[in-house]
């Protein structure tokens, strides 16, 4: 296997990982079942793909990862697919289409732009499942008590384990193209 | 040349959202009215939670560890209180031992095979939550070849806590009763009260502010005493008779003075549980 297949399933397992987290950290730590008005919903899949796609700069391969891991989060997680299947590769093409204005990755940049996405995918996702009748929360009850809470728990926990997982993207990304 | 490529991407924006929302259709619709998911995505999601059971079963047991250090906590005090009770229950049981093999043997003289308090229990262990705030949905891992069927009734140890929405075949999604949609979790309960007329009743809606659990449709709130207990009355098809709901908290009246609704107290401690039963009603309803 060489170096770049090696990277590839490396940053493969590292999406997957962040996936299983997502829903374990809802079982086993976010749990809120009985006093239910706050819900917070971690997303560590969408830190992990955020970081990567700020360093990779094949087009191609963020739309393959986009789509395939937002059909497999829709199926296991939400039951409908089309939610994340749709969203998260608009959303990686969109911060690759952008990225060029940033002069150097740093921790501001990278934290607000997963503000951004994090904000652009939850709406997205209030308005899809609104329109089709998932949901009756109105729009104010879903930002006090959705939208809210998880952009400030996911911030928190991004601006703690920013440097471990920029590093670990960082080392799954670069490669001199000389060594095997 | 410009035109064209702008003309390009209103072709894309366009098969874009015409492939969305045809997804969201096509899959919603096959959520709600077949019983099980097309092939391809049941295969998926059974691979994706068998790896999921690798991280899963860790976390399990940090989880039962820390709620056994809790409980371990308030041993002292449960102990006292469970001492005085236990004379009681072994009374109980030997009179439940007598009574249940009295009534196998009466209905076998009336040749009634299964009425609708007979269900078999099947136990799995919950693999994940969904991170998401409108499909309040529990990965087990049981599937079909484990007999589970689409809108079984789901317990964990005190009580109720939902029901099957989708059957893949090792692996199946509960939705919980808390959560907050119109479509599916109905239960039809009752209400036992003291002189064995049972009020009933269809368990509709989750009060998130108050956690509680709403009963609409109640034939007469006259004889409805708070700590009542609620059960399942076995109308709805799937589910059984007498499975432990919650206790009576209070009843209000609606918006426009109508109609009562009773407010439930759900036994089920929605929190604290690693391994759900899946209930099996031994009647065949429809579906």
């Amino acid at each position: 296997m060489n170096i770049k297949t090696r990277k590839i399933v490396g940053q493969v397992l590292f999406i997957l990982i962040a996936f299983y987290l997502d829903g374990l950290m809802k079982w086993a730590f976010l749990n809120n079942m009985n006093h239910g008005v706050v819900a917070i919903l971690p997303q560590f899949m969408l830190m992990v793909i955020v970081l990567l796609t700020m360093r990779i700069d094949n087009r191609r391969q963020l739309i393959i990862y986009g789509i395939a891991f937002g059909l497999v989060y829709d199926s296991y997680y939400y039951g409908i697919i089309g939610l994340y299947t749709v969203l998260l590769p608009l959303l990686m093409i969109g911060i690759d289409h952008f990225k060029f204005l940033l002069v150097k990755n740093n921790m501001g940049y990278e934290l607000s732009i997963y503000f951004l996405s994090l904000t652009f995918l939850q709406s997205g996702i209030y308005l899809l499942e609104r329109l089709l009748q998932q949901t009756n929360t109105n729009v104010l009850d879903f930002i006090t008590y959705t939208l809210g809470p998880t952009l400030l728990w996911n911030i928190v926990v991004l601006f703690i384990l920013y440097i471990p997982l920029a590093n670990i993207s960082e080392w799954l990304v670069k490669y001199r193209r000389d060594s095997k | 040349m410009q035109k064209f490529f702008s003309n390009k991407k209103l072709i894309i924006l366009m098969i874009l959202i015409i492939v969305t929302f045809g997804l969201l259709a096509i899959t919603v619709n096959i959520r709600d009215k077949k019983n099980t998911p097309p092939l391809v995505q049941q295969v998926g999601n059974d691979v994706v939670s068998v790896v999921g059971g690798v991280f899963a079963y860790p976390t399990n047991a940090v989880k039962n560890a820390t709620s056994e250090f809790s409980d371990l906590y308030n041993t002292y005090s449960e102990n006292k209180r469970l001492k005085a009770r236990i004379g009681e229950l072994a009374q109980n049981q030997a009179k439940l031992e007598v009574v249940q093999d009295e009534n196998k043997k009466l209905k076998q003289e009336l040749n009634l095979n299964s009425t609708l308090t007979d269900y078999s229990t099947i136990n799995a262990s919950v693999l994940s939550r969904s991170p998401s705030s409108w499909q309040s949905y529990l990965t087990i891992n049981r599937g079909q070849t484990s007999g589970i069927k689409k809108n079984m009734p789901v317990m964990s140890g005190k009580g109720l806590i939902g029901r099957i929405v989708e059957v893949d075949k090792i692996s199946s999604k509960v939705e919980l009763i808390s959560t907050d949609n119109e479509l599916n979790d109905k239960f039809a309960a009752e209400i036992s009260a003291s002189n064995n007329n049972n009020i009933t009743g269809v368990v509709s809606r989750y009060d998130s502010s108050t956690g509680d659990l709403v009963m609409e449709n109640v034939n007469s709130t006259k004889d409805i005493k708070k700590g009542q207990s609620v059960i399942t009355s076995g109308l709805g098809g799937l589910t059984p008779r007498g499975l432990y709901i919650g206790k009576v908290y209070g009843i209000k009246k609606d918006n426009y003075g109508m109609t009562n609704s009773v407010y439930i107290t759900p036994a089920a401690e929605l929190r604290n549980f690693t391994v759900v039963t899946v209930i099996k009603s031994s009647v065949k309803g429809e579906n």
